[in-house]
């Protein structure tokens, strides 16, 4: 180990002020929803609730339609990923494992497609969803969901199966499987946290997106989470202690699955950059 | 040459059967919609998002000739220039920290990725929250610790809400490219360092002849990612001002969805969505480029 310098120990100092910013706002949450009505609106206000409560949880299931913005946004993250995977599966292994002539430009084509905003697109996509029939309704925000993470899916998984040695569905087709069987037996398998990574990444942009849910869903029963706490803000005089709580419950979820995947997000964003 | 030319031809046939349901997904819902803004871009369009008549160059001589837009594209690269100048430094300051083998390292890295991990439409909410004046906790903390003795009301005035906005943008993106910068970090041999140290060389000299110059590729893949991140963030300005007050902190990306979705102008937000486009397949393509010149992928 190397020596402890003076240097070192100002490294603590240095690190808890930047955990301080950083954490900032997820304090202020915390302190809010935790607070009574009372103690949120006063002047000058103070980060210790006196009074501590957990009724704001209880009040904004029940009283509030949190529950429905839960199920939508369920129903779109889960959606979503099962259209992405089965999507994405097949591409995946054609770009990794077979041989033809427009790989390098598809793979360079979903490197770009990426990177695209979907305001660019939801002009035209508007008409489109609504010659289809599907405005307010949740499968809008699966489909488009569902296309505007399909290219990345795609790239991250790929390299999941590239890193498995082709020799093993070799063995096994020599075994007597067929290509079917090879993939579902033993490349899927093996792949699995690949799998697992790409599940996770679309489950959460798509929990996560609020411009298409704007555009795409006018009733209130239709609402998504984020569009949900969004016209929460709006609509009722807002009750902070209220949308803090409501916050909390929505972050949890996705707060936990993204600590399984940001290692895979970095390497799968940056490319060759971080392999070293 | 003279091996069966058939098998090549069945196994190419296979990969784009395969790659088919996901192609079919992308032109319909991405492609095809491109394609229609540009279409739409040439057309006088009624507030109904039907196409009337051709107008040829119309809308993008009416968004060219408005002050607004210019101060628009002004503000966009404002915003863009100095959130990712931020980020860049922030995070390459906690990745330097990060790097540091101390006692808690991995509980600090990840507590360091929340804002990244939270929702970003929900983050601007709490930041909104946070931002209020009468109630919010930032312009009290800031007034006790004495760091501000008049903190401003944030979101009310152009210009604080414009910085208000832009904080919080440069906050959602820190994490990324702290870690980003700490996986390059880690990736430099240590070797170089002692080789250094041998030569003579103090903390800052090898800063910059060994962990600057290795860390270049990094820097610049991360960099553009956040440029194109940050020129697309729809939602922090959206949820925190709507662009407002006024059109005062919007920028592109918003002002496109302003105008077509409040003002119903879908004409010039087309346009505006193409002039968009342009950049952003542009700045994509370095990206593209960059990243396969790093990897070794395919």
């Amino acid at each position: 180990m190397k020596k402890k310098t003076f240097s070192y120990y100002l490294v603590y100092p240095a690190i808890i002020f930047v955990l301080l910013v950083l954490l900032f706002p997820f304090l202020v949450m915390i302190s809010t929803a935790l607070k009574p009505l009372e103690e949120v609106y006063t002047t000058p206000p103070h980060w210790i609730p006196q009074n501590l409560t957990l009724n704001n949880f209880s009040d904004v299931w029940f009283k509030y339609p949190l529950g429905t913005y839960f199920k939508n946004s369920l129903i779109v993250a889960v959606g979503t990923t099962v259209l992405n995977t089965i999507l994405c599966i097949p591409a995946a292994y054609a770009v990794a494992r077979l041989r033809f002539r427009a790989k390098s430009f598809i793979m360079y084509l979903f490197l770009i497609v990426q990177m695209f905003s979907p305001v660019i697109v939801v002009i035209s996509l508007f008409k489109i969803i609504a010659r289809l029939g599907l405005l307010n309704n949740l499968l809008s925000l699966i489909f488009t969901n569902g296309v505007f993470t399909l290219a990345f899916a795609i790239w991250l998984l790929s390299g999941y199966f590239s890193s498995v040695p082709k020799e093993i569905e070799e063995a096994a087709l020599i075994d007597g499987c067929s290509r079917m069987q090879s993939v579902v037996r033993v490349l899927l398998p093996v792949a699995m946290p690949g799998v697992i990574t790409t599940v996770i990444y679309t489950f959460i942009t798509a929990w996560n997106e609020f411009m298409f849910a704007l555009t795409f869903i006018t009733s209130m029963d239709k609402r998504p989470l984020t569009l949900g706490l969004y016209n929460f803000v709006g609509r009722w005089t807002v009750q902070w202690q209220y949308l803090m709580a409501a916050a909390i419950l929505a972050l949890i979820p996705v707060v936990v699955l993204f600590m399984f995947i940001e290692r895979d997000l970095v390497k799968g964003l940056a490319g060759g950059a971080v392999k070293g | 040459m003279a091996r069966s030319g058939k098998f090549w031809k069945t196994e190419s046939t296979f990969a784009y059967l395969l790659l088919l349901p996901a192609l079919i997904f992308l032109i319909v819902f991405m492609f095809y919609p491109i394609v229609y803004v540009f279409f739409m871009s040439f057309f006088k369009v009624n507030k109904l998002a039907e196409l009337v008549s051709f107008s040829g160059l119309d809308n993008y001589r009416y968004m060219f000739s408005k002050p607004e837009f210019w101060q628009i594209i002004v503000r966009s690269c404002m915003w863009t220039a100095l959130a990712v100048a931020a980020k860049t430094v922030i995070g390459l300051i906690i990745a330097l920290l990060l790097n540091v083998d101390f006692r808690g390292r991995k509980i600090v890295r990840t507590l360091t990725i929340i804002p990244w991990a939270s929702s970003v439409p929900i983050s601007a909410m709490i930041w909104q929250w946070t931002y209020n004046n009468d109630f919010g906790l930032l312009n009290y903390t800031l007034q006790s610790l004495g760091i501000m003795s008049n903190p401003p009301i944030w979101l009310a005035y152009p210009r604080s809400a414009f910085f208000a906005c832009l904080w919080v943008d440069i906050w959602c993106g820190i994490p990324f490219m702290a870690l980003v910068f700490l996986a390059g970090l880690q990736a430099i041999p240590q070797e170089l360092y002692e080789a250094a140290e041998v030569d003579g060389a103090g903390s800052l000299a090898k800063f910059r002849s060994v962990t600057l110059p290795l860390l270049s590729g990094v820097l610049t893949i991360a960099t553009l990612l956040s440029i194109l991140w940050t020129f697309n963030d729809f939602n922090v300005i959206y949820i925190l001002t709507t662009g407002g007050p006024g059109t005062s902190t919007d920028i592109l990306i918003t002002y496109i969805y302003k105008y077509a979705f409040q003002y119903l102008r879908f004409g010039p937000a087309a346009a505006m969505a193409v002039i968009t486009f342009i950049i952003l397949l542009t700045v994509s393509i370095i990206y593209a480029r960059n990243y396969f010149r790093r990897g070794e992928i395919l």
